[in-house]
């Protein structure tokens, strides 16, 4: 009898190996999707070369609006990395079990946002060969220093905070994977640092794992408000502000949640994942958008209502022209579908559920998007001193066909890195899937 | 006592107010008969005109655009003219030298901001395009200015500055009479002019009042510069150093650490907390590689 419930125990965990295991292979979809995304990336890159050739005239740039959308899409990126440390830190640390199976999703969001939005940096340079002029004449006093730094940082600790915990997931893909390529078995094998599972391996590898899930939490924190550093430690209207930083953290949760929400429905219907990314998590992971798009509109509150009684000249000159003038549409737009329909929804179980969750999501993380562009352009338009005998396009920012091609270059370069990782290595941590299976027997 | 006071102010403002609006109506400069006769004491020669497109550019160009291609500030209000149009060239060497020197409206003195001979290299520059003209120099001998001795000296106690303008002729000293005298003071940008412009009398001196809250250096030294403008002897300048000033002590801006200033002056604190920072960081990213390195240790026995 016991036997048989041995058996039975073990067909099981046969079960969930062979589940979780089953997406890493090459199959058409595969193919087709990633070669659609690499067309679309040489398309990016082919406007790339005119920036380079022709310099930063060709994008809407000009002497008074030198951040537009490049640097707004700087910070998009860096916001929704920081996901990574709320997923599989705070909540990880924190003990809510519910979460283990998002966490490696939020890992690859965090990885590959952080490491491209270097990138994007790079994209707004008109001339990039001088990059290392940066780092060379570097002054450490410069909040710049200080986000390269951490962003540095960042990138390390999250893709070691990925691979720690894939340690014993990579020896299961090199043993029980059939039909690979033997050079993609080598660099299993490599990967997995001889893992036997060992009680002392075990003992080394859980404590290098927390140690990561601590640290990444001040270091995330210290990312995103060092970005926001960049514009609040200036005087300009609109970014003078002492709670840039919480705003700015509490903003970039909202979009990372959304992108996760994103990602585990597409996971979750193309790899198979139903049994593993429930309506559960979806549900959860709802509860928490709502949690911290509330926190978020809280601080968007003080943000313009602080400024907004008071009406200082050059703040009323701003705030006017986000409340009524020529960004009023965009601004409310974000404000409304981006934030307050979504937390007003999402107070609905039925709208948890993850079809309709993910038109939400979608549009959370659209709404966060623009809303960076509404951080950085409305107040480069409105310096202190007037704008004068300028010609029309210095007043007014319009980005260009070719400024909106290398935008979109980064997330597409994203959305590879995602799919490339999710390609290689299992999307729901196999180990802790079991284990904790283990656990709520005992 | 109220109204009056009211109703002088009112006047005032309305006089003020109707003397701009003349000014800025007046279509031409008003250039005394004296000035527009002044001449170059040097021929304008390849050099100068080169001497002269630099200064042009760092000082003209931005208003007044290149020459003989129209495109100045037009949004600029009276219309800063080309300067190698008709218009320009028409008037005299002179002109051009009162207008770069004196200013107005919307176009600055040049007076304390570019040396004399350097506002004839602009002439020079200006001229340059122009095939009909012909420059008339100077009848004065430029070699008399170095005879002309400039003396200054100050009387605390009426905080006067006695200026002596001197020339060691052969047949003896000549006292310069009536000639025109300005007096500055050296500053970060440029000159500040003190008083006002004063011509010398029959003994060749002319007195200026002294600011008694001038500051100076350390010391209270000042440096002093007398430019003299005389008919016969030419443009005569002199410099002097008097300890006339209030004495000023203020470290440059740039000398201690701060945050603005350069790296090599960065605060102790902030560089002390971003190391500090970076090797804990380290530090442990360092535990976590060692760890790794164990875990493989490990799995080979």
């Amino acid at each position: 009898m016991a036997k048989n419930l041995d058996m039975l125990e073990q067909t099981k965990l046969d079960k969930i190996t062979s589940d979780l295991l089953r997406h890493i292979r090459m199959n058409k979809s595969f193919v087709l999707w990633l070669s659609f995304l690499g067309l679309a990336l040489v398309v990016c890159i082919y406007a790339y070369t005119i920036q380079l050739k022709e310099g930063l005239s060709v994008t809407g740039l000009r002497d008074y609006v030198s951040w537009g959308m490049y640097i707004g899409n700087f910070i998009f990126f860096v916001a929704t990395s920081l996901v990574g440390m709320l997923i599989s830190a705070v909540l990880g640390l924190s003990g809510q079990k519910w979460a283990a199976p998002l966490a490696r999703i939020a890992e690859f969001i965090a990885l590959a946002f952080a490491a491209v939005a270097g990138l994007v940096i790079v994209m707004d340079m008109g001339r990039p060969e001088r990059l290392l002029n940066v780092m060379l004449f570097a002054r450490i006093q410069s909040p710049i220093v200080w986000d390269i730094t951490v962003v540095i940082t960042y990138v390390a600790i999250s893709a070691l905070l990925l691979y720690l915990p894939l340690i014993p997931d990579i020896k299961m893909c090199a043993d029980k994977l059939t039909n690979i390529h033997p050079l993609l078995r080598k660099l299993y094998r490599i990967l997995a640092l001889n893992w036997k599972g060992t009680p002392e391996q075990a003992k080394l590898l859980k404590k290098s794992t927390r140690i990561l899930a601590i640290m990444i939490i001040p270091v995330a924190l210290a990312i995103h408000t060092v970005t926001s550093w960049l514009f609040a430690s200036t005087t300009r209207v609109g970014w003078d502000s002492s709670i840039f930083g919480p705003y700015f953290v509490t903003g970039a949760f909202v979009s990372g949640a959304a992108a996760v929400i994103i990602a585990m429905f597409f996971y979750r219907t193309n790899f198979k994942l139903k049994d593993y990314i429930t309506e559960l998590h979806f549900d959860k992971m709802g509860k928490l958008l709502v949690l911290l798009s509330l926190v978020y509109l809280y601080f968007n509150l003080n943000e313009f209502m602080v400024p907004g009684y008071k009406m200082k000249k050059f703040d009323a000159i701003h705030l006017r022209e986000l409340f009524t003038g020529a960004h009023a549409l965009l601004f409310w737009s974000v404000q409304i579908f981006g934030l307050i329909l979504p937390i007003l929804l999402l107070f609905f179980k039925k709208m948890r559920k993850p079809a309709p969750i993910l038109i939400i999501a979608i549009f959370v993380i659209l709404g966060a998007w623009f809303k960076r562009y509404l951080i950085v352009v409305p107040t480069l338009e409105h310096p202190f001193l007037p704008i004068q005998n300028v010609p029309l396009n210095f007043k007014f920012y319009a980005p260009t066909l070719v400024e909106t091609m290398i935008t979109i270059a980064p997330i597409i370069l994203v959305l590879i890195i995602i799919t490339i990782l999710s390609k290689l290595f299992p999307i729901v941590p196999i180990q802790e899937t079991i284990e904790h299976l283990e656990e709520s027997k005992k | 006592m109220l109204r009056k006071y009211i109703h002088s102010k009112t006047t005032l403002a309305f006089l003020f107010t109707a003397l701009v609006c003349l000014q800025s109506f007046a279509q031409d400069w008003d250039i005394p008969a004296n000035k527009k006769s002044k001449n170059s004491y040097f021929p304008f020669t390849k050099e100068t005109i080169e001497d002269g497109e630099g200064l042009f550019l760092k000082n003209c160009q931005s208003c007044h655009g290149n020459l003989g291609k129209d495109n100045s500030l037009k949004s600029l209000k009276p219309t800063p003219p080309d300067l190698a149009g008709a218009k320009t060239q028409e008037r005299t060497d002179g002109d051009l030298f009162y207008i770069i020197t004196t200013g107005r409206l919307i176009m600055p003195s040049f007076k304390t901001i570019i040396a004399e001979e350097d506002r004839w290299d602009l002439v020079s520059y200006i001229r340059s395009l122009n095939k009909k003209y012909i420059q008339v120099l100077s009848k004065n001998d430029p070699s008399k200015s170095k005879l002309v001795v400039v003396k200054m000296s100050f009387d605390s106690l009426s905080y006067k500055l006695r200026v002596d303008v001197k020339a060691n002729e052969k047949e003896g000293v000549i006292a310069l009479k009536d000639a025109e005298v300005f007096l500055f003071a050296e500053r970060y940008f440029g000159r500040l002019q003190i008083d006002s412009t004063h011509h010398t009398n029959n003994d060749g001196v002319a007195f200026f009042s002294f600011p008694k809250d001038l500051p100076g250096d350390k010391n209270g030294n000042i440096n002093l510069v007398v430019t003299v403008g005389d008919e016969v002897y030419g443009e005569i300048e002199a410099a002097k150093s008097l300890k006339i000033g209030v004495p000023t002590d203020k470290p440059s801006l740039t000398e201690k650490r701060a945050i603005w200033n350069t790296v090599t002056k960065a605060p102790i604190w902030l560089m002390l907390t971003y190391t500090l920072i970076l090797l804990g960081v380290g530090a442990f990213l360092l535990y976590i590689v060692f760890s790794l390195m164990k875990i493989k240790k490990l799995g080979k026995e």
